[in-house]
């Protein structure tokens, strides 16, 4: 076959879908966040224990869409739980993805309009931002892909080199003491790390547009090590050349630590501009995912055709990132969200998963 | 409640919002309605449209090998694509034909006949032929001779092997008057004899043509300094003496409407992929249009995206470069009359590789197409990031080169927008001058419009110095691609990346990029995808994309054209 009909994408394809969409505002963010639910510095042992969980969770939902080759959640919760209370759970989940889209664009136009563009109105940020992310994605998944392969190595790169350059500031008397008040704010962080992992529900319906699904659960649990490798490195470095104090009262503890030295001689002194170039591309993909992933499921779900859907999506996403007041708001929304991806991880993968084996059961005993 | 209530926008955002999606539709509407528009006279289109292709079959596309015809074998003569009239055999009465021959097309002015007695037949017989489109010599001596003095009917009429008896390179039977005459002002010697009810055409035509020369477009340091001609037999041969073999094939094809010209498809029967060259062959046999001017016809009328700014297929005066092209499992396309062959399917590496890379030794090749690369880069976004870095982000750049060029921007009246378009289109406007102009003016312009205007606009205080080194260097660079076409697209595109950075700053600019990436990714060239080892990534292909891997390394053939036989050394 030449010329490719189906929409399928590779399984590095798939890796990289997933790493994208995972790796968002959080790189920013996700510091403070965790710091300063936990005070104390182990914020990186909570981002390996939410990075475990977070991979037994990415494993289930996995093995659930393997169950329904071809399906995306969409579909099959509708064949497990039936119609309506499918139909229902769908719904949840696309309102959880329109509430990412805009809350990453959100913080992507608070980014903007803080280091880059003062002063000017917040659509003008917004809206062609939307429709920029409304062409690549009604090219289909294919194309969506195929962009965050151009884009991922160039995130990687500049984002390691980042951080090879921070390395200056890094003290490693700012981790320490390890475990200094024992385990319990390791738990309490735990939840702000989850939340840096939004997003990981893309597997639900990324498995049923893979080639090869039998090499789904290989391409997803690779797919979530790189931002669990790179949100490890982010919060080491950052925690570790800015210490506890300075990253609990900063915005975007990252961007503080690159705009805190400067390279002599080189022709961007700050590496803040290449890392905010990044960023926004980072941020367009991440924003791409999810914008696809709402617009897929409401199609799938009203049997609407994905174009007129794509369109639709384009005011109510617009909407969906102007709801927060104040940057206050934006990170609150960002809490919420994280409370939400856990009660949507026990509603889907979990009870569908139940009801499935449980019906399955049943059928073997009765058939 | 009240505390949701409280969190539900302000009207006017509501507003942005239908104004967001209101405009997304109309420019969605308006896309879909021009590319339907550009596409309804295109030779692609979906299949099974029947009114398309029922057309074309009654265009009459024939379609021959060119090796088809063996020795011996009488070669019947194919009429030009399209009858003009009802076919209109000869009479078989000598008067009458000539008669109806000289009606027609006797009053043109170039057009010359000669009628004579055949001493041996004792008949009469005319000889037709068209000003300076014969070797008037041979004309005169041999085939006059030939035809008065020795021809005897059975030689003229020998029905197993003509070719023996008779001293013509070619002679072909046209029963079919219109053909006959077409074929006569086309340059072929047509013959009547008196009793015989068809004419003869005896001799290729011979017409002026240019010395075989150096490629003009493409200028190359080391490599073959052949380049096409004006003639399709001639690039044929060009590829034919490239090397011995037997699987390089060239399937002809007739196109144009009114004035009907040769096509020829090359490939590599045993490389290329049978699906591509189906494709191919399908768009080819389905072009429609009266004249064929130049191969960007072609191009026009059978690449994938009319509204895309890059180029689908690749335009080439090299036969080296086609050759290797159809080693990869290419597909090349030649007119006649035109020394430009297309490469398809084109993938934008092709357009930043030059053949001297495989020519130089490695690594010399691979970095100066890395420099490629980065020229190709500023050629498309340094004058943007000029204006966002200068505008918008100023506490970006290091602190003393700001305050040097904010020195220098002092006295411009002007914001640097528009700074950049008065240089950038003055050089523009130099450039279009520069190709029109004939040779021996063309420096002298060059350093009138470089060097007087750029450094009496500085003076003038119209432009910064600084955006005068910027400019340049774009310039500079977009020279450095060696496709000339696909540095026009980035020319092009490079404005558009001056009114995003002009409008969002460095914001903008990114958005740009971003857009470009995913039209890049959309776009496909007969089913290959446009930026293809990048993405989808294919791994094995990266050995000749920023790099060229050494030869002893370049095992297979790229893998993205999906030919039939991969390997080219074991």
């Amino acid at each position: 076959m030449f010329v490719r009909t189906d929409d399928k994408i590779t399984s590095s394809q798939a890796v990289v879908f997933l790493t994208n969409t995972v790796l968002g505002a959080g790189i920013l963010t996700m510091p403070r966040g965790i710091t300063q639910a936990m005070k104390t510095p182990d914020s990186w042992l909570t981002i390996l224990v939410g990075g475990m969980v977070v991979m037994l969770v990415i494993l289930l939902m996995v093995k659930l869409g393997q169950q329904f080759p071809g399906k995306t959640v969409f579909q099959y919760s509708a064949i497990i739980a039936g119609r309506i209370p499918g139909g229902l759970l769908s719904l949840l989940l696309i309102g959880y993805f329109i509430s990412v889209a805009g809350f990453e664009i959100r913080s992507l136009a608070e980014v903007t309009l803080f280091f880059l563009l003062e002063g000017t109105p917040m659509w003008a940020i917004v809206i062609p931002f939307i429709w920029a992310g409304a062409y690549l994605v009604s090219g289909g998944i294919n194309s969506i892909a195929r962009v965050y392969q151009i884009v991922f190595p160039i995130t990687i790169f500049v984002l390691l080199l980042s951080f090879a350059v921070s390395f200056r500031l890094f003290d490693i008397d700012n981790l320490r003491p390890v475990l200094g008040s024992g385990l319990p704010p390791v738990m309490k962080g735990l939840k702000s790390s989850i939340l840096v992992y939004a997003g990981c529900e893309v597997v639900l319906t990324l498995v049923a547009f893979m080639q090869y699904p039998q090499q789904a659960v290989k391409a997803m649990l690779g797919g979530i090590a790189i931002p669990f490798g790179l949100y490890l490195l982010t919060v080491v470095f950052v925690v570790g050349g800015l210490s506890i104090d300075s990253v609990m009262t900063s915005a975007w503890p990252t961007i503080d630590l690159i705009r805190s030295f400067e390279v002599t001689g080189f022709f961007v002194e700050r590496l803040e501009f290449p890392l905010m170039v990044v960023w926004l591309m980072q941020m367009f993909c991440n924003f791409c995912s999810f914008f696809f992933q709402s617009s897929l499921g409401l199609s799938q779900v009203f049997k609407l055709p994905f174009p007129a859907v794509l369109l639709g999506m384009v005011p109510v996403i617009y909407l969906a990132a102007m709801v927060p007041k104040s940057l206050e708001d934006v990170f609150g929304l960002g809490d919420e969200i994280g409370k939400m991806s856990l009660v949507l991880f026990m509603l889907i993968p979990v009870m569908l998963s139940l009801v499935w084996l449980v019906r399955k059961k049943g059928r073997i005993a009765h058939g | 409640m009240s505390s949701i209530l409280e969190y539900i926008p302000d009207w006017s955002v509501f507003g942005q919002a239908l104004a967001a999606l209101l405009i997304a539709i109309v420019v969605n509407r308006l896309y879909h309605k021009a590319d339907a528009f550009v596409r309804r006279g295109k030779a692609i289109g979906k299949s099974g449209k029947s009114g398309k292709s029922g057309k074309s079959d009654k265009a009459g596309h024939s379609r021959s090998v060119l090796a088809a015809s063996g020795p011996g074998a009488f070669p019947k003569f194919e009429p030009g694509a399209v009858p003009e009239s009802e076919p209109e055999p000869f009479s078989g009465d000598y008067e009458s034909d000539l008669q109806a021959i000289l009606d027609s097309i006797g009053r043109n002015s170039d057009f010359r006949f000669r009628t004579f007695p055949m001493a041996k037949l004792n008949r009469q017989a005319a000889l037709f032929w068209v000003d300076g489109m014969q070797n008037d010599r041979i004309l005169n001596l041999q085939l006059m001779q030939f035809l008065m003095f020795e021809a005897t009917i059975e030689a003229m009429e020998a029905p197993i092997s003509p070719g023996d008896v008779l001293p013509f390179e070619s002679l072909a039977r046209c029963p079919e008057r219109g053909g006959f005459k077409r074929c006569v002002l086309f340059g072929h010697a047509g013959l009547l004899i008196e009793g015989v009810p068809y004419g003869f055409l005896i001799q290729f035509p011979d017409a002026a043509g240019r010395a075989v020369a150096e490629p003009v477009s493409e200028a190359l340091l080391r490599g073959p300094r052949l380049g096409f001609s004006e003639v399709l037999s001639e690039n044929t041969s060009m590829l034919r003496r490239q090397g011995f073999g037997t699987s390089l094939e060239m399937i002809n094809y007739k196109v144009g409407t009114r004035l009907t010209k040769d096509l020829v498809l090359a490939y590599f029967k045993d490389i290329v992929n049978p699906d591509l060259l189906r494709d191919v062959e399908d768009r080819v046999s389905k072009l429609d249009f009266d004249f064929f001017g130049e191969s960007g016809y072609v191009e026009q009328l059978i690449e994938d995206n009319t509204l895309s700014p890059f180029q689908q297929a690749q335009n080439t005066e090299r036969p080296d470069r086609v050759i290797n092209a159809l080693l990869e499992g290419r597909i090349a396309i030649l007119l006649d009359g035109t020394p430009f062959a297309l490469i398809v399917p084109a993938t934008f590496s092709m357009l930043l590789q030059s053949p001297e890379d495989y020519y130089e030794r490695w690594l010399p090749s691979s970095l100066l197409r890395l420099l490629r690369f980065l020229a190709a880069f500023m050629a498309l976004m340094a004058p943007a990031l000029y204006i966002s870095l200068i505008s918008f982000h100023p506490g970006l750049i290091p602190t003393e080169l700001a305050i040097s060029i904010i020195e220098t921007r002092q006295g411009v009246p002007f914001p640097s927008l528009i700074e950049v378009l008065i240089l950038e289109v003055s050089i523009e406007i130099l450039r279009e001058a520069g190709i029109r102009l004939p040779k021996p003016v063309g420096p002298a312009m060059g350093i009138v419009g470089g060097l007087i205007i750029g450094d009496a606009a500085v003076q003038a205080g119209i432009v910064s110095p600084f955006l005068v080194i910027v400019v340049a260097v774009t310039a500079i660079s977009s020279f450095s691609i060696p496709t000339y076409s696909a540095g026009i697209t980035l020319r092009i595109l490079r404005f558009a990346g001056m009114l995003f950075a002009a409008i969002l700053g460095m914001f903008g600019t990114i958005l740009f990029f971003l857009l470009l990436c995913s039209h890049l990714t959309k776009l496909k060239s007969f089913g290959v995808p446009y930026v293809t080892p990048i993405s989808p990534f294919r791994i094995q292909d990266w050995k000749d994309l920023f790099i060229r891997a050494p030869l002893s390394l370049m095992k297979r053939r790229p893998a993205m054209l999906k030919p039939r036989d991969n390997t080219r050394r074991p």
